[in-house]
């Protein structure tokens, strides 16, 4: 059974050809991201992998940098840098903090 | 994920995007606490992102024309002949160019992913990262390549390259005729990002 | 390691269903190709992906496919080709094609 990654062939649909203005949280994704990768915390291998290993239907439904988030998150736990519990405290603290709950 | 059209280009940042933006913000501030990485690191690295543009392609396509051992030291060392016109493609990664020809026109895709020159580039288009495009591309590089408007004739062969692995493609299209008398920043403006990336050919001189 | 497989080989590329992390897409597994050039020498992705070093590194090889072969029904000319690159323990020898 092909990787949900492996889309070469699949059917699909036109193009979108639209851009969006990437935002400022996309760019911290990216920057996380590559830092990690050029400090040796993680690969792009293992980067890839983790976002293959997403449950196929997140996949369908996340937007290009919300899986890399999802990757780099997986990674940091599966290598006992960070806890699920304290990236979890942090983000409802953030989002208190700014009122978002 | 189920084998139909996708309704949703599997790019643009969807409805719970600010749950996202709040956790990688606070994944951040935890690595910096820890000692990781810094604040600098991320600063920099945004930096290192934001001056890289199709700009940068254009130059290297725009001094291939004009001239031809640079053309040479571009398609046989990308990396090295980036960094004579200042830019640093430096890493890990290998960079290929591949030249259109009057018999050839080649088509880069990363159907696994969203493999890119990155380095040289800057971040690719959303539509190049599109589940769409990465499944089609493949498939029916002609049709894709209509939708951008452009159709190569029938006796002009479609290359299309699968970037699966360490290598990251850019295409050198052709130079446009009727431009003989132009110099290489004109040049470089009639150079797209789409035809660096070869859904399209270069502007037209005069357009 | 010295490469296998030098420009020109025609080669296989295994019909395997490999699980795990692996670079070489579905659609041209068991097809048949040409190889172009030879890339280099890389560390392998499949284990990389885990943790491992990747080691030892082995060749990666640019193969060319015709559309026709890879697609029923491909909807361009017989000429239009892909190109796809594919590390080494992907690849076979073709059989000696009979007259």
């Amino acid at each position: 059974m092909k990787g949900i990654h492996d889309l070469g062939g699949s059917p699909g649909g036109p193009i979108e050809k639209s851009q969006h203005e990437i935002e400022d949280w996309e760019r911290l994704a990216d920057a996380v991201t590559i830092v990690l990768d050029k400090k040796g915390v993680k690969t792009t291998d293992e980067h890839r992998r983790a976002i293959e290993s997403l449950d196929p239907d997140l996949y369908g439904r996340l937007g290009y940098y919300e899986r890399w988030i999802a990757a780099t998150e997986t990674l940091l736990v599966e290598k006992g840098i960070l806890t699920r519990e304290e990236i979890d405290a942090r983000t409802r603290e953030l989002g208190e903090s700014w009122g978002e709950g | 994920m189920s084998e139909t059209h996708h309704t949703h280009d599997g790019v643009k940042p969807g409805r719970e995007s600010g749950r996202y933006a709040r956790r990688i913000r606070a994944i951040e501030a935890l690595l910096v606490e820890k000692g990781v990485l810094t604040n600098e690191d991320v600063r920099s690295q945004i930096e290192y992102m934001e001056a890289r543009s199709p700009a940068n392609g254009a130059r290297l396509v725009a001094r291939a024309w004009v001239d031809p051992e640079f053309k040479a030291r571009l398609l046989s060392d990308t990396k090295a002949a980036a960094r004579e016109l200042g830019i640093d493609a430096s890493g890990p990664v290998e960079f290929v160019v591949v030249e259109n020809t009057p018999s050839v026109h080649n088509l880069i895709v990363c159907t696994l992913c969203s493999c890119y020159p990155r380095a040289i580039l800057g971040r690719p288009p959303d539509w190049y990262k599109s589940f769409n495009y990465r499944s089609r591309a493949v498939k029916e590089p002609r049709a894709v390549m209509r939708e951008f408007g452009f159709e190569p004739p029938e006796n002009v062969e479609v290359l299309v390259h699968d970037s699966t692995a360490d290598m990251r493609y850019m295409v050198l299209p052709m130079r446009p005729p009727g431009t003989q008398e132009m110099g290489e920043e004109e040049l470089a403006e009639l150079v797209t990002r789409d035809s660096l990336i070869g859904v399209s050919v270069p502007r037209r001189a005069g357009s | 390691m010295t490469p296998r497989f030098e420009p020109g080989d025609r080669v296989r590329v295994l019909p395997e269903d490999k699980q795990g992390h692996v670079r070489t897409p579905g659609y041209i597994r068991g097809k048949t190709g040409r190889v172009e050039s030879v890339l280099g020498e890389f560390r392998n992705p499949e284990t990389l992906a885990y943790g491992d070093s990747g080691l030892p590194e082995r060749p990666l090889y640019k193969v060319s496919f015709r559309q026709a072969d890879l697609w029923e029904g491909y909807p361009g000319p017989a000429d239009d080709e892909l190109c796809a690159d594919i590390y080494e323990h992907w690849l076979e020898p073709t059989p000696e094609e009979t007259a």
